[in-house]
C-alpha cells in the first residue's frame, strides 16, 4: 500500500474543494492534494449547463460548466496535486485518509489538515414516503440532468416534477427545451422551494404550472411509470381526502431536497448538527475534530455556488492556520445562536480567541418582507444587513468582525 | 358426506355469504360464489381448509366490488405454437425463484437435461425478490405439517449451501424474551413447541446469560427475566441465494430461459410431454411446478387443479446503515407486545439486521386479490414500525427503501411437494409461503428425490454425473476485504480500483465479474441483486447511469434498451433532440 504524506488534503473536486485547494495554495500551504472520485473536476457543476453562476464571485453570468472550468484552470496552473477517479473510503480522526484508484491502488495518506468538500446527494422516493409501485421512470432531478446533459438521452416523454427546489425548476425548463412535456411542478410546502428568479425564468416563461401545497401521493405502473396521483396536502404533508387527481405521465422527477454526504465525517467522529445535517463548525470552518475542516454542501446545503466557493476558501484559510499551529491547544467555544426567525446559522460556534472578519450563512424560518438582520455579540450589535425580503430557500450571508463572544443572529421585519 | 359437512359449516359460520362447496373424489373442495369482502373470501377458504378430511381447497369465489384478475395466457400460447418445438429436455422447472433455483441446483448433479423457464428477466423476480430473508428456526410452525419438516431440514441444509456456494448466510440466532415473571410460562410454551418441531440447540437463558450474548437489552433499559434462545436462526438476502444456486446449476449444465412464460401444458394419456411458452414449445418428461404465485395456474394447465394461491403481501422497510440494528441477535419481546390486526397465518413483523447489517423492519401480512400487487401503502410501513421494539433511535426518516413482496399462500397454509396423482410427470413444489426461504433446501431435496425415485422405479439409469461440481467460487466482495487485500487486488486488476456504487463500495471489477458469470444479468436490478450496486442510501442516484453504461458496453446493447427489471421497464426512452429538430 502506498504511503503518502501531505500538508492539506481536500476531499472532493467540486466548487468547494476547488476553491479550498486554490486558497490553501495561495495562503502558502506546501503539499496540497485534491482527491476527486469522478473522472474530471467540477463536481455536479459538470452537468449544470444553465447559466446564473458566478455573479458574486466573477461578476459574470456563467454556466456551471464555465464556472467550474475557471476554477479548474486556476487550480491546474498551480502545483496542487490532483488525483481523479480517486475514491476516499475512510477518514480517521487522526487525519489519515484511505483512498483508492485504478493506478495507485489503495493509498494511506497522512494529512496535516483535511478539508471535507464531498457535497451532497439527493433525497430518494422512499425518503419522502412515496408509496405505490416502484417502476422505471422515477428519477431524481440530478439523475435526469446527468442523463440529458452529459449522456445525451431522455428518460421520458411526459414528466411531473415533485419539489420546487432550484434543481426541480431548472429541470422543468431543461426538459421542456428537449421536447419533454412537463405537466407541472408540485410542492408539498405552502411556498416555493427554490429561488424566485428560477421560478420566473424556468416555469413562468414556459407556462409550466406550479402547484404549492400539493404533492405526489402515489406512483402508478408496474414496469414503467404510467401516472401519478397528486393531492392537496395539509400542514402535516398528508393527502387531504377527496383532493386526489390522477395525472398520466411516464416520468416522475424528484427534486425533494439534498442531504450533505457526511459518511466520511461520521467515520472520523466529527460532531454533527441535526439542523444542517453537516458538521458543527467554528469560525475557522473547523469541525469538532482538530485539523478537519468542512466547506460547501457537505457543511450545509447552499443555494449559490458563489457561497460554496467562499466557504471553501474560508475553510482553507482555517486549515493553513491550523498547520501554522495557530489553532492548536485547548480552546473554548461560544455558541452562535439562531435568534428570532432564524432557522440556523453556520458556523455554529466561535472560538473565544476569534478575531477579525468572518462570514456567516443562515436561513430564515418563513418568508418575511423588508427585513433587518442583526448579529449581536454578547448583546452588542456587531453587524447588520437590510434586505427587501427574506425567504427560507434564499440563504442570507453577512460578515462580522469577531472578538470571541457568544453571538445571536436574528432577522426581523422592519 | 364431506361435501355436506363443508356446506353445513359454511351455512353456520358464514350465513350471509352466498358460497357453495362441491367436493371431488380426491377430497378437494371447490368453492364458488360471491363473498361480501375479499377478507371474507380468505376467511371462508381457511375455514373450509380446516374441516377434517379436506385435502385442499380450490376457489372460484369472487368478492363484491373486487376485480379478481385471471392471467390471460392466450398471447403466449399463440406466439409459442407458431414457433413450434424449440427445446427438448428431461426436466423442465417452471419458475426461477428460490424454490426453482434450489431444485435446479440439486437436480443438476444427475445425468439429466434440465431447463428452467422463468417469466421474469432474471432469477428471483417474483416472491423471492422481496422478503426478509429469514432462515427461520422452525420453532413457531404448526407441528406435524410438511412446513415444519421442510423448515427443519432446510434450516440445517443451509450450512451446506453456504459452504459449497457462498450464498451469504449468517446465523445470528434468535431470542424470544420476557420481561415479567408472570410471562415465564410463555417461554416454556415456546420451548415445548420447539421440541415438537424438533428444533435443535434451543436453550432457556437467565438474565445474565442473555446479557452476555446480547447486551443491547440492558443498554436500552429492557430487563429480561428469561429468554428462549434459538441458535439456528439465520439470515440471507434471498435474491442473492437464488443467484448462487442458479450459477452453480448453470455450471453443471442447467440452462435458464428468461422472459419465458408457460401458457399451456401438453399431456398425452395423462402424462406430461411438454409445454407451450411464448418462446416456443419445450418438450419434457417431467414438469416441476415451482411457479410460486402462479403455481395454481400451472397445476390447472396440467389438469391437476389442486389448490388456489392467494397473495399475502408483505411491506418491508430498510434503514440507512448509519442507523444500525439495535439488536445484533434478532429479537421478539413476548411481554406486553401488542400487534394490531396481526395475520394469524403468517408470522410477519419484526426487526432484524440483514446479512450486510442494514436494519430491516417488517414484513406486514396483507391479503390482496391481485397476484402482482406489490404496492406499498403508508399503513404497511406503520404496521412494521409498530411491530418493532420502540427504539427511541428508530426514525422513519432513516428509511432508505420501502418495498413490498408477495407470499404465495394456499388455503391449507402448508406446502405442497408431491408427484401429481392425476398427471404423471407433474411434480408440485409450491404453496411455499413463509417459511419458504428457510425451507428451500428441504423442498429442493424432496422434489429431486421424487423425480429420481420415479426414474429408478421406471428402470432408468439415473446417476450423479462424474464431472458434477458442487462448488461455486466466492465472488470478489471488495467491501469486505482488508485495505491490504484491496490494494493487492487493484494491483492485480485495476478494474477493482474504480468504485461505481459509492454507498455500498462496489467496484467496476465486481460488476464486470457478474456480467461474465454463468447466469448473465441484463438489467439494473439484476446487477443490484448480485453486487449491491444501488442498494445503498442514495438508491442508485449516483451509480445508475454508470451501471447502465457498463451493461450497454459489456453486452453490446443500445443505452435505450437497458432496463430496470425486464421488458417494458426501460430507463431511457430516446436520444436527445438533434440540433435543428423542431421543438
Amino acid at each position: 500500500m502506498k504511503n503518502i504524506s501531505v500538508d492539506i488534503a481536500v476531499i472532493g473536486g467540486g466548487p468547494a474543494g476547488l476553491a479550498a485547494a486554490l486558497e490553501a495554495k495561495e495562503q502558502g500551504a506546501g503539499r496540497v492534494l485534491l482527491l476527486e472520485r469522478d473522472g474530471d473536476l467540477g463536481g455536479i457543476l459538470q452537468q449544470c449547463i444553465h447559466d446564473g453562476f458566478g455573479l458574486h464571485r466573477f461578476g459574470a453570468r456563467l454556466s456551471g460548466t464555465e464556472y467550474a472550468q475557471r476554477y479548474a484552470d486556476m487550480v491546474r496552473a498551480t502545483d496542487i496535486e490532483i488525483k481523479l477517479d480517486t475514491m476516499v473510503i475512510e477518514l480517521t480522526k487522526d487525519r489519515v485518509i484511505y483512498a483508492m484508484n485504478p493506478t495507485d491502488g489503495m493509498m494511506r495518506i497522512e494529512c496535516g489538515a483535511v478539508v471535507l468538500a464531498m457535497g451532497c446527494r439527493e433525497r430518494t422516493a422512499s425518503q419522502v414516503f412515496l408509496y405505490g409501485f416502484r417502476p422505471a421512470g422515477v428519477l431524481t432531478a440530478g439523475s435526469v440532468q446527468r442523463y440529458i446533459n452529459m449522456e445525451g438521452y431522455l428518460p421520458g416523454k411526459t414528466a411531473v416534477i415533485l419539489g420546487s427546489g432550484d434543481i426541480g425548476l431548472i429541470m422543468a425548463r431543461r426538459m421542456t427545451l428537449e421536447g419533454i412535456t412537463v405537466k407541472g411542478v408540485y410542492e408539498a410546502a405552502p411556498h416555493l422551494g427554490g429561488l424566485m428568479r428560477n421560478k420566473v425564468q424556468c416555469l413562468d416563461d414556459y407556462n409550466i404550472p406550479l402547484h404549492v401545497g400539493m404533492s405526489v401521493v402515489r406512483v402508478h405502473g408496474k414496469k414503467r411509470v404510467e401516472g401519478v396521483t397528486v393531492a392537496k396536502v395539509g400542514p402535516d404533508f398528508r393527502a387531504i381526502p377527496g383532493t386526489e387527481e390522477f395525472i398520466p405521465c411516464d416520468l416522475l422527477v424528484l427534486a425533494v431536497g439534498l442531504i450533505p454526504e457526511n459518511e466520511l465525517s461520521r467515520g472520523a467522529q466529527v460532531e454533527m448538527d441535526n439542523k444542517t445535517r453537516g458538521p458543527v463548525l467554528d469560525n475557522n470552518f473547523m469541525t469538532s475534530v482538530p485539523g478537519i475542516f468542512a466547506a460547501g454542501n457537505v457543511a450545509v446545503v447552499f443555494d449559490l455556488v458563489d457561497y460554496v466557493s467562499a466557504s471553501g476558501a474560508a475553510a482553507a484559510r482555517g486549515a493553513v492556520r491550523f498547520l501554522k499551529g495557530e489553532l492548536g491547544g485547548a480552546c473554548e467555544y461560544r455558541p452562535v445562536t439562531a435568534g428570532e426567525n432564524v432557522n440556523f446559522v453556520v458556523p455554529q460556534r466561535v472560538r473565544t480567541d476569534a478575531e477579525g472578519p468572518t462570514s456567516f450563512y443562515l436561513r430564515v424560518r418563513q418568508p418575511l418582507k423588508k427585513v433587518r438582520l442583526v448579529c449581536e455579540e454578547e448583546g452588542k450589535e456587531i453587524a447588520s444587513v437590510r434586505a427587501t425580503h427574506a425567504a427560507p430557500p434564499e440563504m442570507m450571508s453577512f460578515e462580522a468582525k469577531l472578538s470571541g463572544g457568544a453571538l445571536t443572529v436574528s432577522v426581523t421585519e422592519v | 358426506m364431506l361435501e355436506k359437512t363443508v356446506n353445513e359449516m359454511l351455512a353456520k359460520t358464514f350465513p350471509d355469504e352466498k358460497v357453495t362447496a362441491t367436493v371431488d373424489e380426491r377430497r378437494i373442495v371447490h368453492l364458488a360464489g360471491e363473498c361480501s369482502t375479499y377478507q371474507t373470501l380468505i376467511d371462508v377458504g381457511h375455514a373450509v381448509a380446516h374441516v377434517e378430511g379436506v385435502r385442499n381447497v380450490v376457489s372460484d369465489m369472487t368478492a363484491r366490488g373486487v376485480v379478481m384478475k385471471k392471467k390471460d395466457y392466450t398471447p403466449f400460447v399463440e406466439a409459442g405454437e407458431k414457433k413450434g418445438v424449440v427445446e427438448e429436455c428431461d426436466v423442465l422447472i417452471v419458475g426461477a425463484g428460490i424454490i426453482g433455483c434450489g431444485i435446479a441446483r440439486e437436480i443438476a448433479k444427475y445425468n439429466l437435461k434440465v431447463l428452467v423457464a422463468e417469466m421474469g428477466d432474471d432469477v428471483s423476480t417474483g416472491c423471492s425478490k422481496a422478503n426478509n430473508g429469514c432462515i427461520h428456526h422452525g420453532m413457531a410452525v404448526k407441528p406435524g405439517t410438511l412446513k415444519s419438516e421442510m423448515n427443519r431440514i432446510g434450516n440445517k441444509r443451509y450450512d451446506d449451501w453456504e459452504r459449497e456456494l457462498h450464498v451469504g448466510m449468517i446465523r445470528p440466532g434468535y431470542l424470544e424474551v420476557v420481561t415479567k415473571m408472570e410471562d415465564l410460562p410463555k417461554v416454556y410454551a415456546r420451548f415445548e413447541l420447539g421440541l415438537k418441531n424438533k428444533v435443535p440447540g434451543m436453550k432457556i437463558l437467565t438474565p445474565e446469560q442473555i446479557n452476555e450474548i446480547e447486551p443491547a437489552y440492558e443498554q436500552n433499559g429492557i430487563h429480561p427475566v428469561a429468554a428462549l434462545y434459538l441458535p439456528n436462526f439465520g439470515l440471507v438476502e434471498t435474491p442473492y441465494v437464488c443467484v448462487a444456486l442458479a450459477e452453480n446449476a448453470a455450471t453443471n449444465g442447467v440452462r435458464f430461459l428468461f422472459n419465458t412464460t408457460v401458457g399451456k401444458v401438453l399431456t398425452e394419456d395423462h402424462k406430461i410431454v411438454g409445454v407451450v411458452t411464448n418462446k416456443g414449445i419445450i418438450k419434457c418428461r417431467y414438469l416441476v411446478n415451482a411457479a410460486g404465485m402462479y403455481a395454481d395456474d400451472i397445476a390447472e394447465m396440467a389438469g391437476d387443479r389442486l389448490f388456489t394461491i392467494h397473495n399475502r403481501r408483505g411491506t418491508i422497510a430498510i434503514f440507512d446503515k448509519a442507523t444500525p440494528p439495535t439488536f445484533h441477535i434478532p429479537t421478539a419481546i413476548l411481554s406486553g407486545l401488542v400487534k394490531k390486526g396481526k395475520n394469524v397465518e403468517s408470522k410477519g413483523g419484526g426487526m432484524h439486521p440483514t446479512p450486510e447489517n442494514n436494519l430491516l423492519i417488517g414484513p406486514s401480512a396483507e391479503e390482496v386479490p391481485d397476484k402482482e400487487d406489490t404496492e406499498t401503502y403508508e399503513w404497511g410501513v406503520d404496521y412494521c414500525m409498530e411491530c418493532c421494539f420502540q427504539d427511541p433511535l428508530l426514525h422513519k426518516g432513516d428509511i432508505i427503501k420501502i418495498f413490498a413482496g408477495a407470499r404465495p399462500a394456499d388455503f391449507m397454509e402448508d406446502f405442497t411437494i408431491e408427484m401429481s396423482d392425476v398427471t404423471d410427470g407433474l411434480v408440485h413444489a409450491c404453496c411455499t409461503q413463509s417459511p419458504g426461504v428457510a425451507s428451500s433446501p428441504g423442498v429442493a431435496d424432496r422434489t429431486v428425490g421424487i423425480i429420481v425415485d420415479d426414474l429408478l422405479k421406471k428402470g432408468e439409469d439415473v446417476h450423479v454425473k462424474p464431472d458434477y461440481n458442487p462448488y461455486r467460487e466466492k465472488p470478489v466482495e471488495f467491501r469486505h476485504m482488508t485495505r491490504e487485500e484491496q490494494d493487492a487486488l487493484i494491483a492485480k486488476d485495476p478494474r477493482y480500483g474504480r468504485i461505481v456504487c459509492r454507498c455500498e463500495q462496489v467496484t467496476e471489477g465486481e460488476i464486470l465479474d457478474v456480467l461474465h458469470s454463468p447466469v448473465v444479468p441484463h438489467s439494473i436490478t439484476a446487477i443490484k441483486n448480485r453486487t449491491r450496486a444501488g442498494m445503498g442510501r442514495c438508491q442508485g442516484g449516483f451509480c445508475q447511469p454508470r451501471v447502465l453504461e457498463i451493461i450497454a458496453r459489456e453486452l453490446g446493447e443500445d443505452w435505450i434498451k437497458v432496463n430496470l427489471n425486464g421488458e417494458g421497464s426501460n430507463i431511457l426512452v430516446s436520444a436527445n433532440r438533434e440540433e435543428g429538430d423542431e421543438q
